[in-house]
């Protein structure tokens, strides 16, 4: 049975779409391997991975509907930036930002977007873009430090 | 509603996601 996020319905078909999904029990007086090779010592943690079965991006502890989907759409953004697929990891930042925008992923979603950006066009204002953006909307994250050098971009 | 089909095999699960092109999502969780 699914409960939690996995109850909703928009999560299911999400899931069903772009993943394929897998539990992996967690044993915590005898770990199990993957509990080892994914280095795994709390629950829930989840992962996003390619085909291959690399791991892109992590979540430990619950998560609500919206921050949920947003984590997984950033995972697979993240995914498509790690093989330097750029125009691909652009669509998939912009599609956290305008679809979940009052996630918690949403920060690290802007700032990936405007490197994506960089790297996609070879324009350092994306770079300036995701400074400002984050500097107006989320002055108190670390993704918002983060972009700080960015500040002196010329726009 | 549809269920979400889990698979419980993380290496199975690996190779349908190369043979489909899907990405895998893994979730850890414990039966407390």
């Amino acid at each position: 049975m699914n409960t939690g996020p996995y109850s909703d319905e928009k999560v299911q078909k999400y899931i069903a779409a772009e993943f394929i999904p897998v539990k992996s029990q967690c044993v915590w007086d005898k770990r199990t391997e993957l509990m080892k090779q994914f280095d795994v010592a709390w629950t829930p943690t989840l992962l996003v991975h390619d085909s291959t079965g690399k791991e892109h991006h992590r979540v430990v502890g619950f998560v609500p509907v919206d921050d949920f989907l947003a984590h997984l759409k950033l995972g697979k953004a993240k995914m498509f930036f790690n093989r330097f697929r750029f125009a691909d990891a652009l669509d998939n930042f912009t599609t956290v930002i305008e679809q979940h925008p009052d996630a918690g992923a949403v920060p690290e979603a802007i700032f990936f977007q405007g490197v994506a950006h960089y790297w996609k066009s070879h324009d350092p204002k994306g770079l300036r873009r995701a400074y400002d953006t984050l500097a107006a909307r989320f002055p108190q994250s670390e993704w918002a430090r983060r972009a700080l050098p960015y500040k002196q971009i010329p726009l | 509603m549809a269920d979400i089909k889990w698979e419980k095999d993380f290496h199975k699960a690996v190779e349908l996601a190369g043979k489909t092109n899907k990405s895998l999502f893994q979730d850890f969780w414990f039966d407390g």
